[in-house]
């Protein structure tokens, strides 16, 4: 801090980039996860604004946790402030956790294949891409396509039989 | 904006400080008191019996009282601009001190005060000039205070803002302890302690505003 005060960037920049590491940790203890990075980066520019009164002869851990602690009231006090409405019913979306968990499940499914047979299905069957298309995009014949294609779904059958838990 | 890209910016172009220093600022204080004082006197505002008064129990106590607790207070109010300060620590022993001097006010033995009324010995009218006064006096000290106050880092604005009032009041009220012809200590206590109050009410309400640390 006190090569910051005489103008050094570099160790200025150290100094932030572990004071912002610390904050960090202050705030996830004190704060709701969407008010971290605010009151992480409201810490940073009030310290910033204020290096000049920061006394060497003292520890820098208690002046750092004074100013943290009164950007986290400060944070705490504009949460209060802020109106918390009810949503309406109309925003309710549907379920995506059954459209997650196959996108996710697939995927991995999709690992265990020969490169050109999982782009070839994910392009045809899944994408809903022709096999024209399909073959224009990979750069291969559209017989060689449609081939990886049999051979690709015959070993993900294969799988997902070898597969105790399949979800 | 991204924590990193903030310290980016933060540090790039950095310009040394000029760090704080209390001292400073505390003789930067005394100072304007000191600027103030000469100048009130040299317009020709102090009481025109002082010289005769020297050793009197009722002027040293009005001055050395005033005095102490100016230079207290203002150390305490600059002491309460630091982050890790506990600024009600200093407002609580600023007050302690100012009942203390009120107390010992009470052991001046007053001049010509027997056979007056209550109402005579406090005089309103008089008082409320008193008051006017010390808070008219106190207002450049405010002024500074509220600048050193702006400039530094207090995390309890507000009380570090009435510790500061508390600080301006006591320096107006010493330099208009040379001017006040009463010598009643009732109505030093009453008229001083209403201009002092005025000063902190004063600058725990405008000091605070639009401070943002």
């Amino acid at each position: 801090m006190v090569a910051a005060q005489d103008g050094h960037g570099g160790a200025y920049r150290r100094l932030l980039a572990e004071m912002s590491e610390w904050l960090t940790r202050y705030f996830q203890r004190r704060l709701p996860p969407g008010e971290v990075d605010d009151a992480v980066q409201e810490t940073l520019l009030a310290i910033h604004r204020r290096r000049h009164t920061y006394d060497p002869q003292y520890p820098l851990g208690p002046w750092l946790a004074a100013i943290a602690k009164n950007k986290w009231v400060d944070q705490l006090r504009s949460l209060a402030r802020r109106s918390m409405d009810e949503l309406p019913d109309e925003i309710a979306v549907g379920d995506h956790e059954s459209a997650v968990i196959s996108s996710s499940v697939l995927a991995s499914l999709l690992e265990g294949l020969r490169p050109a047979q999982a782009q070839a299905i994910l392009l045809v069957k899944v994408q809903g891409y022709s096999v024209e298309e399909a073959s224009s995009q990979i750069g291969l014949s559209s017989s060689a396509v449609k081939m990886n294609i049999h051979r690709g779904l015959a070993r993900l059958t294969a799988i997902i039989e070898k597969t105790t838990d399949v979800e | 904006m991204s924590n990193e890209s903030l310290i980016a910016e933060l540090s790039s172009g950095l310009a040394p400080v000029q760090r704080r220093n209390m001292l400073r600022e505390g003789v930067l204080v005394i100072a304007l008191s000191a600027v103030e004082l000469a100048l009130f006197l040299a317009l020709g505002m102090m009481r025109p019996d002082m010289h005769h008064m020297g050793g009197s129990p009722f002027l040293i106590w009005r001055v050395g009282s005033l005095g102490f607790l100016a230079v207290t207070a203002c150390v305490l109010a600059i002491r309460s601009y630091s982050p890790t300060a506990r600024p009600r620590r200093g407002v609580i022993l600023a007050c302690a001190l100012a009942i203390a001097a009120i107390a010992a006010g009470g052991l001046v033995a007053p001049e010509g005060v027997s056979g007056r009324t209550l109402l005579e010995r406090i005089a309103p009218a008089s008082g409320m000039l008193c008051a006017a006064s010390i808070f008219v006096l106190s207002l450049p000290i405010m002024a500074l205070l509220g600048a050193l106050m702006r400039r530094a880092a207090p995390t309890q604005p507000r009380l570090s803002a009435l510790a500061s009032g508390i600080a301006a009041g006591t320096c107006g009220a010493f330099v208009f302890a040379f001017c006040c012809p009463f010598n009643d200590p009732l109505y030093i206590v009453v008229w001083y302690t209403v201009g002092c109050a005025t000063v902190a009410a004063a600058a725990r309400w405008r000091l605070p505003r639009r401070f943002r640390l």
